[in-house]
Protein backbone atom coordinates (compact mmCIF):
# COMPACT_ATOMS: atom_id res chain seq x y z
CA UNK A 1 0.00 0.00 0.00
CA UNK A 2 0.84 3.30 -0.46
CA UNK A 3 0.60 6.33 1.99
CA UNK A 4 0.02 10.26 1.84
CA UNK A 5 0.64 11.51 5.20
CA UNK A 6 -0.13 15.05 5.23
CA UNK A 7 1.27 16.32 8.80
CA UNK A 8 4.95 15.69 9.34
CA UNK A 9 7.41 18.01 10.31
CA UNK A 10 10.21 16.36 8.92
CA UNK A 11 12.71 19.06 9.54
CA UNK A 12 13.11 17.32 13.05
CA UNK A 13 13.62 13.95 11.44
CA UNK A 14 16.61 11.74 10.57
CA UNK A 15 17.08 10.21 7.01
CA UNK A 16 16.74 6.59 9.25
CA UNK A 17 13.06 8.20 9.10
CA UNK A 18 12.84 8.92 5.58
CA UNK A 19 14.66 5.39 4.50
CA UNK A 20 11.83 3.95 7.41
CA UNK A 21 9.16 5.84 6.05
CA UNK A 22 9.61 5.57 2.13
CA UNK A 23 10.04 1.36 3.11
CA UNK A 24 6.09 1.42 4.81
CA UNK A 25 5.15 2.99 1.50
CA UNK A 26 4.49 6.78 2.17
CA UNK A 27 4.95 7.88 -1.03
CA UNK A 28 4.01 11.55 -0.51
CA UNK A 29 4.20 13.91 2.51
CA UNK A 30 2.94 17.86 3.40
CA UNK A 31 5.61 19.41 5.98
CA UNK A 32 3.18 22.25 7.90
CA UNK A 33 5.06 25.45 8.86
CA UNK A 34 5.05 25.07 13.11
CA UNK A 35 6.91 26.86 15.96
CA UNK A 36 10.32 24.80 16.02
CA UNK A 37 10.03 24.17 19.75
CA UNK A 38 10.97 26.72 20.84
CA UNK A 39 9.69 30.55 20.05
CA UNK A 40 11.71 32.19 17.41
CA UNK A 41 13.03 35.92 18.52
CA UNK A 42 13.61 37.55 14.48
CA UNK A 43 11.72 37.15 11.80
CA UNK A 44 14.75 36.35 9.39
CA UNK A 45 14.15 32.42 11.08
CA UNK A 46 11.10 32.48 9.24
CA UNK A 47 12.77 33.12 6.34
CA UNK A 48 15.56 30.81 6.25
CA UNK A 49 12.33 28.35 8.06
CA UNK A 50 10.61 28.55 4.98
CA UNK A 51 12.84 28.50 2.72
CA UNK A 52 13.95 24.80 3.86
CA UNK A 53 10.74 23.43 3.43
CA UNK A 54 10.60 24.95 -0.02
CA UNK A 55 13.84 24.15 -0.53
CA UNK A 56 16.87 21.69 1.19
CA UNK A 57 13.85 19.23 2.70
CA UNK A 58 12.19 18.60 -0.60
CA UNK A 59 15.90 17.98 -1.97
CA UNK A 60 16.07 15.70 1.11
CA UNK A 61 12.69 13.49 0.75
CA UNK A 62 13.17 13.16 -2.59
CA UNK A 63 16.13 11.43 -2.25
CA UNK A 64 14.56 8.47 -0.82
CA UNK A 65 11.60 8.74 -3.55
CA UNK A 66 9.33 11.22 -1.08
CA UNK A 67 7.39 13.55 -2.63
CA UNK A 68 7.49 16.58 -0.72
CA UNK A 69 4.82 19.34 0.09
CA UNK A 70 4.43 22.31 2.60
CA UNK A 71 1.80 25.00 3.69
CA UNK A 72 3.11 28.26 4.85
CA UNK A 73 2.03 30.04 7.93
CA UNK A 74 2.29 31.72 11.38
CA UNK A 75 1.47 29.02 14.25
CA UNK A 76 -0.64 30.40 17.02
CA UNK A 77 2.00 30.31 19.88
CA UNK A 78 4.48 32.70 18.12
CA UNK A 79 1.23 34.71 16.94
CA UNK A 80 1.18 35.85 20.59
CA UNK A 81 4.69 37.57 19.82
CA UNK A 82 2.95 40.99 18.15
CA UNK A 83 5.91 42.33 16.11
CA UNK A 84 7.22 39.49 14.89
CA UNK A 85 3.53 38.26 13.71
CA UNK A 86 3.55 41.84 12.17
CA UNK A 87 6.38 40.85 9.71
CA UNK A 88 5.96 37.57 9.39
CA UNK A 89 2.87 38.40 7.57
CA UNK A 90 5.20 41.06 4.86
CA UNK A 91 6.83 37.74 4.30
CA UNK A 92 4.00 35.13 3.80
CA UNK A 93 2.68 36.46 0.66
CA UNK A 94 6.15 35.65 -1.12
CA UNK A 95 5.78 31.72 -0.29
CA UNK A 96 1.88 30.82 -0.68
CA UNK A 97 1.48 30.98 -4.31
CA UNK A 98 5.19 28.99 -4.74
CA UNK A 99 5.32 25.42 -6.22
CA UNK A 100 3.99 22.42 -4.21
CA UNK A 101 2.83 25.52 -1.38
CA UNK A 102 -0.64 23.38 -0.81
CA UNK A 103 -1.99 25.53 2.15
CA UNK A 104 -1.85 28.47 4.77
CA UNK A 105 -0.90 26.15 8.10
CA UNK A 106 -0.53 24.89 10.05
CA UNK A 107 -2.75 27.74 11.91
CA UNK A 108 -5.40 28.25 14.31
CA UNK A 109 -5.36 28.87 18.18
CA UNK A 110 -2.94 27.86 21.35
CA UNK A 111 -4.08 29.52 24.34
CA UNK A 112 -7.02 31.24 22.19
CA UNK A 113 -5.65 34.54 22.72
CA UNK A 114 -6.93 37.78 21.36
CA UNK A 115 -3.67 38.23 19.38
CA UNK A 116 -4.08 34.49 17.98
CA UNK A 117 -7.38 35.04 16.61
CA UNK A 118 -5.99 38.39 14.75
CA UNK A 119 -3.83 36.24 12.60
CA UNK A 120 -6.46 33.29 12.58
CA UNK A 121 -8.13 36.21 10.76
CA UNK A 122 -5.48 37.56 8.92
CA UNK A 123 -4.10 34.13 7.55
CA UNK A 124 -7.43 32.83 6.42
CA UNK A 125 -8.11 36.09 4.62
CA UNK A 126 -4.64 35.36 2.83
CA UNK A 127 -5.94 31.62 2.03
CA UNK A 128 -9.16 33.24 0.29
CA UNK A 129 -6.80 35.67 -1.88
CA UNK A 130 -4.74 33.00 -2.71
CA UNK A 131 -7.52 30.62 -3.20
CA UNK A 132 -5.64 27.82 -1.19
CA UNK A 133 -6.82 25.18 1.73
CA UNK A 134 -6.36 26.03 5.71
CA UNK A 135 -5.03 23.71 7.27
CA UNK A 136 -5.94 23.85 11.24
CA UNK A 137 -3.89 23.23 14.45
CA UNK A 138 -6.63 22.84 16.95
CA UNK A 139 -5.43 23.21 20.73
CA UNK A 140 -4.71 21.01 23.55
CA UNK A 141 -6.00 22.78 26.21
CA UNK A 142 -9.57 23.60 25.94
CA UNK A 143 -10.23 21.72 22.81
CA UNK A 144 -13.78 21.55 21.96
CA UNK A 145 -14.18 24.91 22.45
CA UNK A 146 -11.14 26.28 20.84
CA UNK A 147 -12.26 23.60 17.91
CA UNK A 148 -15.41 25.30 17.70
CA UNK A 149 -14.61 28.78 17.92
CA UNK A 150 -12.35 28.41 15.22
CA UNK A 151 -14.99 26.85 12.75
CA UNK A 152 -16.65 30.22 13.57
CA UNK A 153 -14.16 32.45 12.92
CA UNK A 154 -13.52 31.09 9.63
CA UNK A 155 -16.93 31.04 8.48
CA UNK A 156 -16.88 34.41 9.78
CA UNK A 157 -14.10 35.38 6.93
CA UNK A 158 -16.02 33.36 4.28
CA UNK A 159 -13.80 30.47 4.20
CA UNK A 160 -15.35 27.43 2.54
CA UNK A 161 -15.74 24.41 5.29
CA UNK A 162 -14.53 22.20 2.35
CA UNK A 163 -11.45 23.85 2.14
CA UNK A 164 -10.02 23.72 5.65
CA UNK A 165 -8.20 20.67 7.24
CA UNK A 166 -8.85 20.48 11.15
CA UNK A 167 -6.20 18.72 12.58
CA UNK A 168 -5.56 16.69 15.57
CA UNK A 169 -9.44 15.91 16.32
CA UNK A 170 -10.71 13.51 19.03
CA UNK A 171 -13.85 11.69 19.74
CA UNK A 172 -15.14 14.92 21.43
CA UNK A 173 -14.79 17.13 18.64
CA UNK A 174 -14.87 14.74 15.62
CA UNK A 175 -19.32 14.86 15.61
CA UNK A 176 -19.29 19.00 14.79
CA UNK A 177 -16.26 19.35 12.72
CA UNK A 178 -17.82 16.69 10.16
CA UNK A 179 -21.36 17.90 10.34
CA UNK A 180 -20.39 21.25 9.51
CA UNK A 181 -18.80 20.28 6.57
CA UNK A 182 -14.97 20.73 7.68
CA UNK A 183 -12.37 17.89 6.49
CA UNK A 184 -11.47 15.77 9.81
CA UNK A 185 -8.19 15.02 10.55
CA UNK A 186 -6.46 13.14 13.39
CA UNK A 187 -2.93 12.43 14.74
CA UNK A 188 -1.82 9.89 16.06
CA UNK A 189 0.56 10.77 18.01
CA UNK A 190 1.82 8.58 21.31
CA UNK A 191 0.57 9.51 24.55
CA UNK A 192 -0.36 13.31 24.58
CA UNK A 193 -2.90 12.56 21.56
CA UNK A 194 -4.51 9.57 19.71
CA UNK A 195 -3.30 6.25 20.00
CA UNK A 196 -4.35 4.11 16.82
CA UNK A 197 -7.11 1.53 18.56
CA UNK A 198 -9.30 4.77 19.49
CA UNK A 199 -8.68 5.90 15.72
CA UNK A 200 -9.91 2.41 14.23
CA UNK A 201 -13.39 3.12 16.68
CA UNK A 202 -13.46 6.33 15.49
CA UNK A 203 -13.88 4.68 11.85
CA UNK A 204 -16.01 2.45 12.96
CA UNK A 205 -18.46 4.82 14.10
CA UNK A 206 -17.96 7.53 11.44
CA UNK A 207 -16.63 5.91 8.53
CA UNK A 208 -14.01 7.19 5.95
CA UNK A 209 -16.15 10.02 4.45
CA UNK A 210 -13.88 13.36 4.95
CA UNK A 211 -11.61 11.65 7.56
CA UNK A 212 -7.82 11.98 7.42
CA UNK A 213 -5.65 10.64 9.16
CA UNK A 214 -1.54 11.74 9.75
CA UNK A 215 1.35 11.41 12.16
CA UNK A 216 2.56 15.08 12.93
CA UNK A 217 5.90 13.20 13.84
CA UNK A 218 7.76 16.10 15.52
CA UNK A 219 10.74 17.09 17.50
CA UNK A 220 9.05 15.08 20.27
CA UNK A 221 8.39 11.14 20.80
CA UNK A 222 6.38 11.05 18.28
CA UNK A 223 6.33 8.21 15.40
CA UNK A 224 6.55 9.01 11.41
CA UNK A 225 5.38 5.25 10.32
CA UNK A 226 1.73 6.12 12.33
CA UNK A 227 -0.09 6.07 9.30
CA UNK A 228 1.12 2.85 7.64
CA UNK A 229 0.58 1.18 11.29
CA UNK A 230 -2.54 2.70 12.05
CA UNK A 231 -3.27 1.43 8.03
CA UNK A 232 -1.99 -2.15 9.48
CA UNK A 233 -4.31 -1.89 12.68
CA UNK A 234 -7.10 -1.09 10.56
CA UNK A 235 -6.65 -3.94 8.26
CA UNK A 236 -6.48 -6.08 11.04
CA UNK A 237 -9.31 -5.12 12.84
CA UNK A 238 -11.78 -5.10 10.09
CA UNK A 239 -11.89 -1.96 8.13
CA UNK A 240 -12.29 -2.26 4.40
CA UNK A 241 -9.04 -1.96 2.19
CA UNK A 242 -11.41 0.93 0.52
CA UNK A 243 -11.87 2.64 3.66
CA UNK A 244 -8.12 2.59 4.76
CA UNK A 245 -6.91 4.06 0.89
CA UNK A 246 -9.34 6.77 1.88
CA UNK A 247 -8.36 8.34 4.85
CA UNK A 248 -4.61 7.67 4.77
CA UNK A 249 -4.33 8.35 0.79
CA UNK A 250 -7.03 9.43 -1.73
CA UNK A 251 -8.69 11.91 1.38
CA UNK A 252 -5.58 14.02 2.05
CA UNK A 253 -5.12 14.16 -1.44
CA UNK A 254 -8.73 15.38 -2.34
CA UNK A 255 -8.09 17.99 0.49
CA UNK A 256 -5.00 19.69 -0.37
CA UNK A 257 -5.18 18.69 -3.89
CA UNK A 258 -7.73 21.63 -4.41
CA UNK A 259 -4.87 23.93 -3.73
CA UNK A 260 -3.75 22.97 -7.18
CA UNK A 261 -0.24 21.91 -6.44
CA UNK A 262 -0.74 18.79 -5.37
CA UNK A 263 -1.51 15.69 -8.01
CA UNK A 264 -0.86 11.70 -7.88
CA UNK A 265 1.14 12.42 -11.10
CA UNK A 266 3.72 13.90 -9.69
CA UNK A 267 4.82 10.64 -7.66
CA UNK A 268 3.38 7.95 -10.28
CA UNK A 269 5.11 9.37 -13.60
CA UNK A 270 8.28 8.95 -11.45
CA UNK A 271 8.14 5.06 -11.70
CA UNK A 272 5.32 5.19 -8.58
CA UNK A 273 6.93 3.93 -5.73
CA UNK A 274 8.73 0.68 -6.93
CA UNK A 275 11.56 0.96 -4.13
CA UNK A 276 14.22 0.15 -6.59
CA UNK A 277 13.54 2.56 -8.93
CA UNK A 278 14.97 6.24 -9.46
CA UNK A 279 13.27 9.21 -8.69
CA UNK A 280 14.46 12.67 -10.82
CA UNK A 281 17.42 10.91 -11.19
CA UNK A 282 18.51 10.54 -8.04
CA UNK A 283 19.04 6.71 -6.09
CA UNK A 284 15.94 5.74 -4.06
CA UNK A 285 16.27 3.63 -0.40
CA UNK A 286 16.85 0.30 -1.60
CA UNK A 287 17.36 -1.23 1.89
CA UNK A 288 14.69 -1.82 4.32
CA UNK A 289 15.69 -4.88 6.66
CA UNK A 290 14.59 -3.14 10.15
CA UNK A 291 11.62 -2.12 8.42
CA UNK A 292 9.72 -5.21 9.39
CA UNK A 293 10.77 -4.89 12.43
CA UNK A 294 9.34 -1.39 12.93
CA UNK A 295 6.22 -2.58 11.20
CA UNK A 296 5.71 -5.54 13.46
CA UNK A 297 4.84 -3.38 16.63
CA UNK A 298 2.19 -1.07 14.93
CA UNK A 299 -0.26 -0.43 18.28
CA UNK A 300 0.50 2.99 19.18
CA UNK A 301 -0.78 3.91 21.97
CA UNK B 1 12.49 41.02 -25.27
CA UNK B 2 9.28 40.79 -23.46
CA UNK B 3 7.41 39.75 -27.05
CA UNK B 4 9.76 37.65 -27.88
CA UNK B 5 9.18 35.77 -24.21
CA UNK B 6 5.26 36.20 -24.44
CA UNK B 7 5.39 34.86 -28.49
CA UNK B 8 7.23 31.54 -27.40
CA UNK B 9 5.17 30.98 -24.61
CA UNK B 10 1.75 31.61 -26.69
CA UNK B 11 3.02 28.86 -28.91
CA UNK B 12 4.29 26.53 -26.10
CA UNK B 13 1.44 26.96 -22.97
CA UNK B 14 -2.28 26.85 -22.88
CA UNK B 15 -3.51 30.07 -23.76
CA UNK B 16 -4.95 30.73 -20.31
CA UNK B 17 -2.07 30.87 -18.91
CA UNK B 18 -0.67 33.04 -21.22
CA UNK B 19 -3.50 35.51 -20.90
CA UNK B 20 -3.25 35.33 -17.47
CA UNK B 21 0.53 36.20 -18.11
CA UNK B 22 -0.67 39.20 -20.41
CA UNK B 23 -2.73 40.26 -17.49
CA UNK B 24 -0.52 40.47 -15.09
CA UNK B 25 1.94 42.30 -17.21
CA UNK B 26 -0.20 45.09 -17.79
CA UNK B 27 -1.53 45.38 -14.45
CA UNK B 28 2.14 45.46 -12.69
CA UNK B 29 3.00 47.65 -15.26
CA UNK B 30 0.18 50.31 -15.12
CA UNK B 31 -0.27 49.87 -11.07
CA UNK B 32 2.94 48.24 -9.58
CA UNK B 33 2.45 46.69 -5.91
CA UNK B 34 4.52 44.04 -4.04
CA UNK B 35 2.33 41.39 -3.39
CA UNK B 36 0.35 41.11 -6.81
CA UNK B 37 3.90 41.00 -7.77
CA UNK B 38 5.07 38.53 -5.75
CA UNK B 39 1.78 36.57 -6.06
CA UNK B 40 2.27 36.61 -9.88
CA UNK B 41 6.14 35.37 -9.76
CA UNK B 42 5.40 32.81 -8.29
CA UNK B 43 1.95 31.68 -9.22
CA UNK B 44 3.51 31.22 -12.45
CA UNK B 45 3.97 27.29 -11.15
CA UNK B 46 0.16 27.07 -11.06
CA UNK B 47 -0.55 28.10 -14.43
CA UNK B 48 2.69 26.60 -16.75
CA UNK B 49 4.25 23.71 -17.18
CA UNK B 50 7.91 23.22 -16.03
CA UNK B 51 8.78 19.90 -18.33
CA UNK B 52 7.72 21.88 -21.34
CA UNK B 53 10.46 23.11 -23.39
CA UNK B 54 10.35 26.41 -25.46
CA UNK B 55 10.94 27.09 -28.97
CA UNK B 56 12.06 30.38 -30.46
CA UNK B 57 14.37 32.19 -32.87
CA UNK B 58 15.88 33.70 -30.45
CA UNK B 59 18.88 31.23 -29.14
CA UNK B 60 18.78 32.37 -25.64
CA UNK B 61 15.69 30.94 -24.55
CA UNK B 62 15.24 28.35 -26.51
CA UNK B 63 15.38 25.36 -24.13
CA UNK B 64 14.37 27.51 -21.25
CA UNK B 65 11.20 25.87 -19.29
CA UNK B 66 7.97 27.95 -19.33
CA UNK B 67 8.53 28.99 -15.92
CA UNK B 68 12.07 30.72 -16.37
CA UNK B 69 10.52 32.48 -19.62
CA UNK B 70 7.06 34.02 -17.55
CA UNK B 71 8.81 34.78 -14.65
CA UNK B 72 11.73 36.39 -16.61
CA UNK B 73 8.99 38.22 -18.89
CA UNK B 74 7.55 39.36 -15.41
CA UNK B 75 10.75 40.73 -13.93
CA UNK B 76 11.02 42.91 -17.32
CA UNK B 77 8.17 44.85 -16.19
CA UNK B 78 9.75 45.19 -12.85
CA UNK B 79 13.03 46.39 -14.20
CA UNK B 80 10.89 49.28 -15.60
CA UNK B 81 10.44 50.65 -12.38
CA UNK B 82 12.38 53.03 -9.88
CA UNK B 83 15.56 52.04 -8.57
CA UNK B 84 14.54 51.42 -5.07
CA UNK B 85 11.25 49.50 -5.69
CA UNK B 86 13.23 47.14 -8.42
CA UNK B 87 16.00 46.60 -6.00
CA UNK B 88 14.01 46.01 -3.35
CA UNK B 89 11.52 43.66 -4.90
CA UNK B 90 14.71 41.83 -6.54
CA UNK B 91 16.32 41.04 -3.64
CA UNK B 92 12.80 40.21 -1.90
CA UNK B 93 12.50 37.64 -4.21
CA UNK B 94 15.68 36.47 -4.67
CA UNK B 95 16.06 35.89 -0.91
CA UNK B 96 12.72 33.93 -0.71
CA UNK B 97 13.50 31.77 -4.28
CA UNK B 98 13.49 28.16 -5.03
CA UNK B 99 15.34 26.67 -7.32
CA UNK B 100 13.10 27.18 -10.21
CA UNK B 101 12.53 31.10 -9.37
CA UNK B 102 16.44 31.71 -8.64
CA UNK B 103 16.83 30.11 -12.36
CA UNK B 104 14.83 32.37 -13.62
CA UNK B 105 16.20 35.60 -11.50
CA UNK B 106 19.46 34.70 -12.98
CA UNK B 107 18.74 34.18 -16.10
CA UNK B 108 16.96 37.37 -15.99
CA UNK B 109 20.04 39.80 -14.49
CA UNK B 110 21.10 40.99 -18.42
CA UNK B 111 17.85 42.42 -19.26
CA UNK B 112 17.99 44.54 -15.89
CA UNK B 113 18.78 47.28 -15.04
CA UNK B 114 20.69 48.62 -12.30
CA UNK B 115 23.29 46.11 -12.74
CA UNK B 116 25.45 47.06 -10.61
CA UNK B 117 23.93 46.54 -7.80
CA UNK B 118 23.28 42.60 -8.56
CA UNK B 119 26.68 41.81 -8.92
CA UNK B 120 27.20 40.47 -4.79
CA UNK B 121 23.64 38.69 -6.07
CA UNK B 122 25.26 36.97 -8.95
CA UNK B 123 28.40 36.23 -7.12
CA UNK B 124 26.68 34.84 -4.05
CA UNK B 125 24.51 32.71 -6.40
CA UNK B 126 27.16 30.40 -7.74
CA UNK B 127 27.81 29.72 -4.42
CA UNK B 128 25.28 26.99 -4.41
CA UNK B 129 25.79 23.48 -5.06
CA UNK B 130 22.50 23.51 -7.18
CA UNK B 131 24.20 22.68 -10.68
CA UNK B 132 21.06 24.20 -12.31
CA UNK B 133 21.51 27.23 -10.50
CA UNK B 134 25.24 27.81 -11.14
CA UNK B 135 24.28 27.02 -14.77
CA UNK B 136 21.79 30.09 -14.71
CA UNK B 137 24.67 32.66 -13.82
CA UNK B 138 27.34 31.30 -15.61
CA UNK B 139 26.34 29.97 -18.75
CA UNK B 140 25.20 31.45 -21.66
CA UNK B 141 24.91 34.81 -19.99
CA UNK B 142 26.67 37.92 -20.47
CA UNK B 143 26.56 39.43 -16.88
CA UNK B 144 30.04 37.75 -15.25
CA UNK B 145 31.78 38.63 -18.64
CA UNK B 146 30.61 42.24 -17.92
CA UNK B 147 30.55 42.47 -14.38
CA UNK B 148 32.73 40.82 -11.95
CA UNK B 149 36.05 41.27 -11.04
CA UNK B 150 38.93 39.59 -11.71
CA UNK B 151 38.78 37.78 -8.38
CA UNK B 152 34.77 36.43 -8.84
CA UNK B 153 35.60 35.99 -12.49
CA UNK B 154 38.10 33.59 -11.83
CA UNK B 155 36.41 31.75 -8.98
CA UNK B 156 33.72 31.36 -11.55
CA UNK B 157 35.64 29.68 -14.27
CA UNK B 158 37.85 27.22 -11.36
CA UNK B 159 34.15 26.36 -10.17
CA UNK B 160 33.22 25.42 -13.64
CA UNK B 161 36.18 23.35 -14.40
CA UNK B 162 35.66 21.77 -10.63
CA UNK B 163 32.26 20.75 -11.29
CA UNK B 164 32.79 19.65 -14.72
CA UNK B 165 30.46 22.79 -16.65
CA UNK B 166 31.21 23.20 -20.70
CA UNK B 167 33.40 26.05 -20.96
CA UNK B 168 32.64 27.30 -24.33
CA UNK B 169 28.99 28.26 -23.23
CA UNK B 170 30.41 30.82 -20.64
CA UNK B 171 30.80 34.70 -22.51
CA UNK B 172 34.28 36.28 -22.30
CA UNK B 173 35.84 32.85 -21.97
CA UNK B 174 38.48 34.10 -24.04
CA UNK B 175 38.42 37.70 -23.52
CA UNK B 176 38.69 37.46 -19.25
CA UNK B 177 42.47 35.31 -19.76
CA UNK B 178 44.31 36.73 -16.99
CA UNK B 179 47.45 35.74 -15.35
CA UNK B 180 46.24 34.71 -11.93
CA UNK B 181 43.44 32.34 -14.00
CA UNK B 182 46.07 30.55 -15.81
CA UNK B 183 48.65 29.90 -12.76
CA UNK B 184 45.23 28.42 -10.86
CA UNK B 185 44.19 26.04 -14.01
CA UNK B 186 47.72 24.91 -13.45
CA UNK B 187 47.88 24.35 -9.71
CA UNK B 188 44.29 22.43 -10.08
CA UNK B 189 45.33 20.09 -13.01
CA UNK B 190 48.44 18.99 -10.86
CA UNK B 191 46.20 18.10 -8.28
CA UNK B 192 44.04 16.59 -10.03
CA UNK B 193 46.84 14.67 -11.60
CA UNK B 194 48.31 13.63 -8.33
CA UNK B 195 45.35 12.13 -7.56
CA UNK B 196 44.98 10.03 -10.80
CA UNK B 197 41.95 12.16 -11.71
CA UNK B 198 41.20 14.35 -15.32
CA UNK B 199 40.76 17.84 -15.80
CA UNK B 200 38.40 19.08 -18.88
CA UNK B 201 40.80 19.03 -21.69
CA UNK B 202 38.67 23.02 -22.22
CA UNK B 203 40.19 24.22 -19.09
CA UNK B 204 43.94 25.14 -21.45
CA UNK B 205 41.66 27.42 -23.11
CA UNK B 206 42.27 30.00 -20.58
CA UNK B 207 45.64 30.05 -20.22
CA UNK B 208 46.61 30.85 -23.82
CA UNK B 209 48.78 34.10 -23.38
CA UNK B 210 49.86 33.01 -20.54
CA UNK B 211 52.12 30.36 -21.09
CA UNK B 212 54.96 30.32 -18.54
CA UNK B 213 57.40 27.08 -18.35
CA UNK B 214 54.98 24.83 -15.69
CA UNK B 215 51.75 25.48 -18.52
CA UNK B 216 54.24 24.75 -21.37
CA UNK B 217 55.12 21.45 -19.83
CA UNK B 218 50.97 21.08 -19.36
CA UNK B 219 50.38 21.53 -22.45
CA UNK B 220 53.27 19.24 -23.86
CA UNK B 221 51.85 16.69 -21.47
CA UNK B 222 48.21 17.43 -22.91
CA UNK B 223 50.05 16.75 -26.33
CA UNK B 224 51.56 14.03 -25.99
CA UNK B 225 48.37 11.94 -23.94
CA UNK B 226 46.32 9.00 -24.79
CA UNK B 227 43.44 11.06 -24.60
CA UNK B 228 42.14 12.43 -27.81
CA UNK B 229 40.29 14.81 -26.53
CA UNK B 230 43.38 16.03 -24.51
CA UNK B 231 45.45 16.23 -27.73
CA UNK B 232 42.69 18.08 -29.24
CA UNK B 233 42.94 21.26 -26.70
CA UNK B 234 46.65 20.84 -26.97
CA UNK B 235 46.63 21.54 -30.47
CA UNK B 236 44.16 24.63 -30.27
CA UNK B 237 46.03 26.12 -27.51
CA UNK B 238 49.07 25.53 -29.66
CA UNK B 239 47.70 27.36 -32.77
CA UNK B 240 46.42 29.89 -31.16
CA UNK B 241 49.50 31.11 -28.89
CA UNK B 242 51.41 33.61 -30.78
CA UNK B 243 54.38 34.15 -28.20
CA UNK B 244 56.16 30.83 -29.44
CA UNK B 245 57.02 29.20 -26.61
CA UNK B 246 54.71 26.10 -27.84
CA UNK B 247 56.46 25.58 -31.76
CA UNK B 248 57.99 22.35 -30.56
CA UNK B 249 54.91 21.03 -30.17
CA UNK B 250 53.45 21.28 -33.25
CA UNK B 251 55.11 18.18 -34.87
CA UNK B 252 53.42 16.44 -32.67
CA UNK B 253 50.06 17.28 -33.23
CA UNK B 254 50.57 18.03 -37.06
CA UNK B 255 46.97 15.50 -37.30
CA UNK B 256 45.19 17.91 -34.89
CA UNK B 257 46.78 20.87 -36.54
CA UNK B 258 44.89 19.99 -40.12
CA UNK B 259 42.09 19.40 -38.20
CA UNK B 260 41.84 23.08 -36.75
CA UNK B 261 43.15 24.34 -40.30
CA UNK B 262 40.06 22.65 -42.50
CA UNK B 263 37.31 23.70 -39.84
CA UNK B 264 37.14 20.32 -38.38
CA UNK B 265 38.30 21.10 -34.36
CA UNK B 266 37.59 24.30 -32.65
CA UNK B 267 37.48 24.86 -28.87
CA UNK B 268 33.34 25.22 -29.91
CA UNK B 269 33.23 21.73 -31.27
CA UNK B 270 35.39 20.29 -28.45
CA UNK B 271 33.17 21.69 -25.64
CA UNK B 272 30.08 20.62 -27.48
CA UNK B 273 31.85 17.02 -27.21
CA UNK B 274 32.95 17.58 -23.63
CA UNK B 275 29.44 18.39 -22.69
CA UNK B 276 27.75 15.11 -24.61
CA UNK B 277 29.82 13.09 -22.09
CA UNK B 278 28.37 14.86 -19.14
CA UNK B 279 25.39 13.21 -16.98
CA UNK B 280 23.59 16.29 -16.41
CA UNK B 281 21.92 16.34 -12.48
CA UNK B 282 18.31 16.71 -13.12
CA UNK B 283 16.12 18.96 -10.99
CA UNK B 284 14.81 18.10 -7.49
Amino acid sequence: MRFFDSHVHMVSRTTDDYQRMAAAGVAAIIEPSFWQGQPRTEVGTFKDYFNSLIGFERFRASQFGIKHYCTIGLNPKEANNEKLAEAVMELMPLYICKEGVVGIGEIGYDDQSKMEEKYLIRQAEMALEADLPIQIHTPHRDKKKGTNRTMDVLVDVGVSPDKVIIDHNNEETVKEVLDRGFWAAFTIYPHTKLGNERMVDLMLEYGAEKIVVDSAADWGISDPLAVPKTAALMKERGVTIEEIEKVTYHNPLAAYGQSGQVEESDWEDHEGIDATALFEGNTLFRGGQDIDEAMSQYLIE
Amino acid sequence: MRDTLLAALSASASADAVSWLRGQISELSENFEKHPFYYAFSGVSRRFDKAATIQSENETIVGWDEFRTARVALLLVLAEKDKDTFLESFSAVLNTADIREQIALFSALRWMRHQEDLVESAVDGLRSNIVDIYDSIALDNPFPQEHFTDEAWNQMVLKAIFISRPLHRIHGIEARRNQALAEAISDLAHERWAAGRLITPEAWRSCIGFIDERIAGDIAKMAESENPDDRAAAALVVAEEESGKLESRKTTLADELSKIEIGDLSWKSLGQEMEDKIIRKSLT
